[in-house]
């Protein structure tokens, strides 16, 4: 019964071996073996002018391309334009309008549109257009949690490029709000098409659209703002490996790349790395564990019965050092973070942290003791002990949490780090400690996570469970601020005191990192601050982009 | 058999076969033993020793997060083999149950356990294992849940045929004749029959068991990240290969593969012994 043991030697090399060949090849690209795709590698180094083929990600792939539905609503399209777009120096610009007013009650918005812009399919660009565009997402406002526009009572084109915002009461954030959502035509508009073939005004156009293959973007002659430098752009979706392993075949000429990867040796591309207001922060819930209904009206568990002591959050947020975990997860790429940073809004806080004893002090100080010398603390038998889980697929995010666990043993908590999908993840968020990416230029994000009223309303908001009559206040005199200064003022407050109860455990401001074909200019100077995207911002001056 | 017989009578092929047993044996519970045995620190977080290659402090080299893989590895193999001995604890009382009911009862009892091993051989087996996995939600309640209800049936075949064939035998039904009782001829003459058999087909379950549970686990359908099961171990190296960490792969993956050859070489020797053809020489 020789035979027997063939097949099950066989599958086990399937398992090992192929992996085992793939490795001693060292960083070839083996993977598919695709020989088209290797020719048109070779070709590709000798590509002409514009055409690039980048990897920024799966991030595009995964949702619509209908701006109606929140495609690129962080300030970084490409297919379409917004009223407003963000600028280098973090001010809004117009672009598709020329100009606005905004009444002194601050309830209502005028915009004056630029004239003479056509859309890729040749149509013109009017107020019809807008007051669409808007009419379309306020009426299908459960589709786009993105762009929020419930205080919008009613949109009206006073001519042919003016448009008038009407507001039910004064909301600060709608400037914001108007730079997110990109125009589509009204007469070509199409919910179903425009998912993978959206028509817009910006420098490309979807050419073609292969699920989770590749999306390849033709420049549009009509562009307001001239055609691009670079014709065309395929954007590939793939395992984040094998981009390396295909940038390394110079099949790829942008590569988003964790900063684990970031010292490695790529023939003919160098690294890029960009400034970004994106943090990685972990949800501690503040409340004990019981059970509340949701806006469903189903039961659902909330509360930690250790992280809601606000001596454990506070001992945690001073007692680990940020450096070390960023040195030993990101390879030291990234800064420390201890609130949002990089905003008009933001507190870029800092303070000293790696205050060990000062962490022991504190936990001591609230009762909690280690009485069996086992290295971890406890209070009233419960052992300083909780599960924190690093969802998805995301390697540096599940190291950035290895590494917190070590440094929180120093002072006796001991965490227990899971890698679950976000599925999974999602029942539990109110729950159990998770590491979160957060990061965009609207600050009503800050009224999603303190704000006391939307606990239990979604699946990012107010997952801790806080609630704090002052930042709820102050939240509300932020959103109903009739000048930009004074919403950044109450934003401003609205960490400030929720600040000291530590709901969040900030720890990092990640670098978004590139390899980038040394013969491309992807214009660093007109790259703006990135927000939040998994890689996908890098796009953000895609006209910009040219071959040197 | 002749060719050993003339160049030395202490190494025929029983003897071979016994010694290969043996160090295979020797293999298979030293890896079990000091797996258990293993503290957390040996296979722990070192961050001061990221990706360094194979060398006489770590043998298999370290991992990402500084984790020495050889003991990783050895871990990691030993949690197989305890999620392997459970499932097939598990499936080989499942088919010696059925196959025994099967067989004595025949009629609809018969037709029932026939349909039911239809059934479990009719699914792509890969596929039913990650179902079953994913449904009693995954890690290693899930995994060795499935591997236990998934590796029975051709077990179950086997001991049915052996009964069959042993219930039809002239002893056996000699036995009935002076008047002895289905559960005495069930104890006295099938089960002895039938235990070489069992222990056979456990035995040689228990690669398959191994080998799914590392693919699923591979799969990212069964253990979690946080043990260093060897699914794991291979599923992480994946993405370090492109840079050229061949160790992370290849020594996990040979250690499973020489645990896998090595119960197969005890199961097939097993069955040479105690087969009276091969058993005898």
């Amino acid at each position: 019964m020789k035979k027997k043991i063939l097949p099950i030697a066989m599958s086990a090399l399937m398992v090992t071996g192929t992996i085992g060949l793939a490795g001693c090849s060292g960083g070839s690209a083996d993977n598919g073996g695709e020989t088209s795709a290797q020719t048109e590698a070779q070709s590709g180094s000798l590509k002409s002018s514009g055409e690039v083929t980048a990897y920024v990600g799966t991030d595009i792939f995964d949702n619509s391309m209908d701006p109606v539905k929140g495609f690129m609503c962080y300030a970084y399209p490409f297919v379409g334009n917004a009223l407003l777009k963000m600028g280098t120096d973090y001010q809004y610009k117009g672009d598709l309008a020329d100009s606005w007013e905004i009444s002194a009650d601050a309830l209502t918005y005028t915009f004056k549109l630029k004239e003479g812009i056509k859309f890729s399919d040749g149509s013109d660009f009017t107020a019809e257009d807008v007051v669409f565009t808007y009419q379309q997402v306020k009426d299908n406002q459960a589709n786009n949690e993105n762009v929020d526009l419930t205080s919008l009572k009613s949109v009206q084109a006073k001519d042919d490029y003016t448009v008038e915002f009407t507001l039910n009461e004064a909301y600060s954030p709608f400037f914001d709000t108007v730079a997110m959502l990109q125009i589509v035509p009204s007469d070509a508009y199409d919910s179903t098409t425009f998912d993978t073939k959206p028509i817009g005004t910006g420098a490309y156009k979807v050419a073609e659209y292969s699920t989770n293959q590749q999306i390849i973007l033709e420049a549009n002659e009509n562009c307001f703002s001239g055609k691009p430098s670079i014709e065309k752009v395929t954007l590939v979706y793939m395992d984040s490996d094998a981009a390396i392993a295909a940038a390394n075949s110079g099949q790829i000429d942008v590569v988003m790349v964790s900063p684990n990867y970031a010292d490695e040796k790529i023939a003919g591309m160098s690294v890029e790395k960009f400034t970004t207001m994106d943090v990685r922060h972990i949800s501690l819930p503040v409340i004990p564990e019981s059970t509340e209904k949701d806006a469903q009206g189903k039961d659902r568990k909330v509360g930690n019965n250790v992280t809601c002591d606000a001596a454990v959050r506070e001992a945690l947020s001073i007692g680990i050092n940020r450096q070390n975990i960023i040195n030993n997860s990101l390879n030291g790429i990234g800064k420390p973070a201890e609130s949002f940073v990089n905003l008009s809004w933001s507190l870029d806080e800092k303070y000293e942290d790696g205050l060990v004893d000062n962490a022991k002090k504190i936990l001591e100080d609230a009762g909690w003791t280690d009485s069996d010398g086992d290295g971890i603390v406890e209070k009233d038998g419960l052992k300083c002990e909780f599960d924190l889980i690093a969802p998805g697929n995301d390697t540096d995010r599940y190291n950035i949490c290895v590494a917190l666990a070590q440094e929180a043993k120093n002072f006796g908590i001991k965490i227990n780090v899971s890698n679950l999908s976000w599925d999974e993840a999602g029942a539990l968020t109110n729950t159990t400690p998770i590491i979160w990416g957060w990061g965009q230029y609207n600050p009503v994000l800050l009224d999603q996570l303190l704000g006391s009223e939307k606990f239990l309303t979604g699946d990012y908001n107010d997952v801790v469970g806080y609630k704090n009559p002052e930042v709820d206040k102050a939240i509300q005199d932020a959103l109903r601020a009739s000048s930009n200064e004074e919403a950044v003022k109450n934003w401003k407050a609205v960490q400030e005191k929720a600040e000291g109860d530590y709901p969040y455990l900030y720890i990092v401001n990640i670098e978004h990192s590139f390899f980038v074909n040394d013969n491309l200019d992807i214009s660093p100077s007109t790259q703006i601050m990135h927000p939040h995207g998994h890689g996908a911002p890098v796009l953000c001056n895609l006209s910009d982009w040219s071959w040197k | 058999m002749h060719k050993y017989h003339k160049k030395s009578r202490l190494l025929n092929r029983r003897v071979v076969l016994l010694i290969t047993m043996i160090i295979a044996a020797v293999y298979l519970v030293g890896v079990f033993i000091w797996g258990c045995c293993l503290s957390e620190d040996a296979y722990g977080i070192n961050f001061n020793e990221k990706f360094l290659a194979p060398s006489p402090e770590h043998w298999f080299g370290t991992d990402n997060l500084g984790r020495d893989m050889f003991f990783r590895s050895i871990k990691g193999l030993s949690i197989s083999m305890i999620i392997g001995l459970i499932s097939v604890g598990i499936s080989s009382v499942i088919a010696i149950v059925m196959g025994i009911l099967s067989a004595v009862f025949g009629g609809w009892v018969d037709k029932v356990v026939n349909f039911a091993i239809d059934l479990c051989m009719g699914l792509p087996h890969l596929v039913l294992l990650i179902l079953i996995s994913f449904m009693m939600g995954k890690g290693v309640m899930g995994i060795t849940i499935a591997a236990a209800v998934t590796h029975w049936p051709s077990m179950t075949r086997m001991i049915r045929q052996e009964v069959l064939q042993v219930r039809n035998s002239q002893y056996v039904l000699a036995a009935y004749k002076m008047g002895r009782s289905r559960w005495q001829v069930a104890v006295k003459h099938i089960i002895p029959h039938i235990l070489p058999v069992y222990f056979i087909g456990a035995t040689l379950l228990f690669p398959h068991c191994i080998m799914h549970e590392s693919a699923v686990t591979f799969l990212g359908f069964g253990l979690p990240k946080e043990l260093p099961a060897i699914g794991v171990i291979l599923s992480e190296a994946m993405t370090h290969i492109v840079t050229g960490k061949w160790w992370l792969a290849v020594f996990p993956g040979l250690m499973l593969l020489i645990a896998v050859i090595f119960f197969d070489l005890i199961g097939e020797g097993l069955k040479n012994l105690l087969n009276p053809q091969t058993g005898n020489e």
